[in-house]
């Protein structure tokens, strides 16, 4: 009976240890079938991803007595994951609109709310920015930009404080990761908070204009 | 005579049968880790590696004097690297040889170029994993490296005052 019982819980633990084994699923997307399709039409790609990890690792390095570096650092340690992807083409064309819609609808749901929508017809510029809101807290952002012969997609996880964002210019070489700064500093000149919804506001107005 | 015949023979088969999966292995391109990695692109684009004489003790020398704070320093350089590559497939090869445990940080590909850039990290407890593939032109170097973020950074910081100091004497 002891050997039945014994048995039964090294079988049980058997199949349990390793699902309890896995590492947490990490929040950041994996590349959906589009990115692997740009990616291959692509003449260069730039891909980060950065953990939560990573990031607790890389805000280890920040110095404590530098005060533009203790803001980046307090601005990390609290971030999900940081995921940019880069791709530079040849020549024009090599993306279509439809490319670009799938993009957008993997971020389609009630939490995100667009900020910005943006396009050239002249150039074929588009900017898109949408930030995930919980309690009404930014918890997340996402920016897409695609001109002719380049396509940005910057996706932040976690607590955002838009203010923030400009130290994040000295990250320039992520990609679209320095351009974030210029949204900071367009929050630096208001408050936060009230800047956000205005924002909000104002490009679901000019979206609904638009349509 | 016989036993003189015999034993050098069977010395000799016992040593081939003892490397014997090494050799398999090696053939195949197989085998994990930093070796798996190296083994794999000398296999795949008939290219041979240049291991760095005395690294290991170098890597030693370098865990001393950062307390600990670097560690485990692997290095194989590929000088005249001619062989086209294949972003995706290298990309591939390396995650495949690396194993769990490895997440993909940074992947930087070009596909004129011949510039590829692949980064991975393991953390590991307090240290972190390093493990740096870059192509760029005819030299592909790759590296792997454990470094403590804590015990490096108070070396840096040492480092920095003892800067900070020596300027302020010089003036």
């Amino acid at each position: 009976m002891k050997h039945r019982v014994a048995a039964i819980i090294l079988g049980t633990a058997a199949l349990v240890a390793p699902a309890l084994a896995q590492p947490s699923p990490s929040p950041l997307p994996l590349p959906s079938p589009v990115e692997k399709q740009l990616a291959a039409r692509a003449a260069n790609v730039t891909e980060v991803t950065l953990g939560k990890g990573m990031l607790d690792f890389a805000a280890r390095f920040m110095d404590n007595n530098d005060k533009d570096q203790v803001a980046v650092k307090q601005l990390i340690e609290g971030l999900d994951g940081i995921y940019v992807r880069d791709y530079e083409f040849d020549k024009e064309g090599e993306y279509s609109m439809d490319q670009l819609e799938q993009l957008r609808q993997a971020f389609g749901t009630p939490e995100w709310t667009p900020m910005v929508h943006e396009h050239e017809s002249k150039s074929g510029e588009s900017t898109d920015v949408m930030m995930k809101m919980i309690n009404g807290e930014p918890q997340g952002i996402f920016v897409l930009d695609a001109e002719p012969k380049e396509l940005t997609i910057v996706l932040i996880l976690g607590p955002i404080r838009l203010d923030q964002l400009s130290e994040l210019k000295g990250l320039s070489g992520l990609g679209g990761l320095g351009g974030l700064g210029a949204l900071g500093d367009a929050a630096k000149d208001k408050p936060g908070k009230d800047k956000a919804s205005k924002d909000k506001t104002d490009d679901k107005a000019k979206k609904e204009g638009t349509q | 005579m016989n036993r003189h015949f015999w034993i050098p023979i069977g010395v000799a088969a016992l040593c081939v049968l003892l490397t014997a999966p090494w050799w398999v292995v090696r053939a195949a391109g197989g085998g994990g880790g930093f070796d798996g990695v190296v083994n794999s692109i000398e296999s795949r684009y008939h290219q041979r590696a240049m291991r760095i004489p005395f690294m290991g003790l170098a890597s030693v020398v370098a865990g001393a004097a950062t307390h600990g704070g670097v560690d485990c320093v692997r290095v194989a350089e590929f000088e005249h690297f001619s062989a086209p590559v294949d972003g995706e497939e290298l990309n591939r090869m390396v995650e495949e040889r690396l194993g769990q445990g490895w997440e993909r940080m940074i992947r930087e590909t070009s596909r004129h170029g011949g510039e590829q850039t692949l980064i991975f990290s393991h953390p590991d407890g307090k240290r972190m994993g390093l493990f740096i593939v870059d192509l760029d032109g005819a030299e592909l170097n790759v590296v792997q490296v454990s470094v403590d973020a804590d015990r490096l950074n108070e070396t840096i910081i040492k480092y920095k005052h003892h800067d900070h100091d020596d300027e302020h004497t010089s003036e």
